[in-house]
């Protein structure tokens, strides 16, 4: 059987929601005729038709806003952000509407939809097409933000997205779109949220992380597995609400942790996970807790050598977990 | 619809016949705006007495433009207010006590205490608990309006806010978005000449804010917002062609707000001639007269409907000031659904 990539994954898990249940549209810019700057959505308009899967206008606000009002009135919106860079202007909508719903009106209007959000670097796409920015909805409770690594969690989380009864940013990063293939079940499945993964267990040192980062993990997980440092690697997976426990547990077990993020290092989820394991844990750790991030910088650079060097990778990280294991 | 409608009780004899609304409706439609403007002006006062909390946005003087849209419409249609709409809550039926909760931030208030005086809303009867961003709720109210014509139903939704709203990029997109496809809703504009401090003629460069429909490839009207039948007519006329499927109606009311922005607001920035002169305009008063004109209402009737808004807000206010403020932990309720309860800190 042909292996599934992550953006085939994508469109299963739309397309099999579309056809469980007629609530679940789809609105984005260059969706529909075009299937998507990236394929996303290929066929799903002449499956479906025009006003379930709808081409927007240039109008970031009025997709996110939009949606919540569908949502509102019992629709389950899938909207897609062509690229994380441009979803500021939806910011508004997304902080001030679909996050606060459920709250300001005391659960009498809610906001079940989905926002997907193409996101991330190592593409050279320079400093408007690279970004990554989930730190800014995980500081917004009432928000679910999620950022999967493999075709398999990127096809079960968006179907727990469609079908569950909160707001949900869906970070897809792109450079796995086609890079990372696997075998999915034939039968329906879903990958529930709030729960990190073990990727592989071991004894020395946690290392957790999410999206590329975790594949740029694993990969120095196997490097150092052959200088004899036994790590165990945890993807997030769910960034809000995050797995605590699944972390704790791990953290634990190994007494030293190493967070790696693509995004800037200042503010940045790991700052907040670090935070709870230095709240938490203080008395496990046999070493400082350390991350592996992005730069503080503006955004992603567009030059090769300097987009190489903003990026955490297997390199990056084998160094710092060498160190910490050292301390 | 013409850029410009006329008034049909401005002709020197006006009947009931001419006027073109039955004596139920003209009624319906005086009720309530004596029971908006009732409530409104208690809701000053109980303010300065320090009742409750935070601060109240008069919609006095502007009643006429949320109470004539609203009368008449379906349960299931959608009000999508903003800060000035306790003309719609009143006639969309939210029950006073609600609305006084609300503005009380009691645990019986419908957003059980979250947001600030003046959000009215109530699910069951369709009306959106707002949020303070400016034009939220016309962006959302498209997207409810977006949903209907998705599922081909035939409910309308009618989206309020201030000219000052109209200034914002969501708005546009909003608006550009229902004119591609003919969404069923109705925005109404309540251009009361002032947003805050500042002068309508500092908000945009054309006079009439209707004018703004013609980039949206819709109809827009300017109309007197004080004459309680105009608005009434030229909105359900806009209603019936959104819930046809002929698309969205921009309606511009030039009103006024008697008071302040707010009550902490002095109101300062505004001449006393143009005070006066909006005063003459009252939509409560010219309401009156003309039913009296029309035989419809007598002094007595008056005063029965008066002593009977009165009591109905004296019980809802009197319920909601025994009513408790929900307990503080209450804070951590609703964040998400049941599936994902929050992690409670303890200091
Ligand atoms: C996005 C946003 N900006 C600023 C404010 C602060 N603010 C609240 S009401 C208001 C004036 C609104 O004017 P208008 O839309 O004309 O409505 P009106 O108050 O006259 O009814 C301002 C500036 C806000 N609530 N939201």
């Amino acid at each position: 059987m042909k292996k599934t990539t992550f953006i085939e994954a994508i469109t299963q898990a739309m397309a099999e929601e579309m056809e469980r249940d007629e609530h679940v549209f789809l609105i984005g810019q260059d969706i529909g005729l075009y299937g998507g700057v990236f394929k996303a959505t290929k066929g799903l308009l002449d499956k479906f038709g025009p006003r379930r899967v709808i081409d927007a206008p240039i109008s970031e606000v009025y997709i996110a806003g939009g949606s919540v009002g569908a949502a509102m009135v019992g629709l389950r919106p899938v909207a897609e952000i062509q690229f994380a860079d441009f979803i500021t202007p939806s910011m508004d909508q997304i902080i001030q509407q679909m996050a606060k719903m459920r709250y300001r009106t005391g659960a009498q209007w809610t906001s079940p939809m989905t926002i997907r959000v193409c996101c991330g670097g190592d593409v050279g796409g320079g400093l408007y097409h690279s970004q990554i920015n989930e730190q800014w909805f995980f500081s917004q409770p009432g928000l679910i933000v999620l950022l999967p690594s493999t075709p398999y969690d990127a096809k079960g989380l968006l179907k727990s997205a469609i079908r569950g009864d909160d707001p949900v940013i869906f970070f897809e990063h792109k450079r796995l779109y086609r890079w990372i293939k696997e075998d999915l079940p034939e039968e329906d499945f879903t990958v529930p949220i709030g729960r990190a993964a073990i990727r592989t267990e071991g004894k020395d040192v946690t290392i957790v992380s999410y999206g590329l980062m975790a594949h740029r993990s694993r990969e120095a997980v196997d490097q150092l597995e052959k200088d004899g440092i036994s790590c165990e690697l945890i993807d997030m997976r769910t960034i809000l609400p995050w797995d605590r426990e699944t972390i704790f547990e791990s953290v634990k077990k190994t007494s030293r942790v190493v967070l790696v993020q693509e995004s800037s290092k200042t503010g940045g989820v790991m700052a907040e996970v670090g935070a709870a394991i230095a709240e938490e844990l203080f008395d496990y750790l046999d070493a400082p807790v350390t991350r592996v991030c992005g730069l503080d910088v503006p955004a992603i650079p567009f030059a090769p050598p300097m987009e190489h060097y903003f990026l955490p990778n297997a390199e990056k990280i084998g160094r710092v977990v060498k160190k910490v294991m050292a301390y | 619809m013409p850029a410009k409608t006329k008034s049909k009780t401005a002709v020197s004899k006006p009947t009931l016949k001419n006027i073109g609304l039955s004596e139920e409706t003209l009624m319906g439609l005086y009720t309530n705006l004596l029971k908006t403007r009732t409530l409104d002006e208690r809701f000053r006062k109980l303010f300065r007495q320090g009742r409750f909390a935070g601060t109240y946005f008069s919609a006095v003087g502007q009643e006429a433009t949320t109470v004539g849209p609203t009368y008449g419409t379906r349960e299931e249609d959608i009000i999508a207010p903003s800060h000035r709409e306790i003309g719609a809550a009143v006639t969309k039926g939210i029950p006073l006590v609600h609305i006084v909760a609300q503005v009380y931030a009691r645990i019986n208030s419908p957003d059980k205490g979250k947001t600030h005086p003046c959000h009215y809303g109530w699910r069951a009867k369709g009306v959106i608990s707002p949020s303070s961003t400016l034009a939220g709720q016309t962006i959302v109210g498209t997207g409810c309006a977006m949903g209907f014509w998705i599922q081909k139903k035939d409910n309308v939704v009618l989206a309020f806010f201030g000219e000052g709203a109209t200034s914002r990029g969501g708005w546009h997109e909003a608006l550009n978005f229902a004119g591609i496809h003919k969404l069923p809703i109705v925005y109404i504009c309540q251009n009361n000449l002032w947003a805050e401090s500042v002068p309508a003629t500092m908000q945009a460069g054309i006079k009439h804010f209707a004018d703004r429909a013609k980039a949206y490839g819709f109809p827009g009207v300017t109309i007197d917002g004080n004459d309680i039948v105009l608005v009434h007519q030229t909105a359900a006329e806009a209603i019936a062609r959104a819930r046809a499927g002929e698309g969205p109606t921009l309606i511009e009311c030039k009103t006024y707000r008697w008071y302040g922005h707010s009550e902490i607001d002095p109101a300062d920035y505004r001449t006393q001639d143009e005070i006066d002169e909006w005063r003459r305009k009252d939509p409560l008063d010219r309401a009156d007269r003309l039913l009296q004109d029309l035989g419809i209402l007598t002094t007595e009737k008056r005063e029965a409907i008066v002593v009977e808004v009165n009591q109905e807000i004296d019980a809802a206010i009197d319920a909601c000031e025994k009513e408790k403020y929900a307990e503080p932990e209450e804070a951590y309720i609703d964040v998400y659904s049941e599936q994902f309860p929050v992690r409670r800190d303890e200091y």
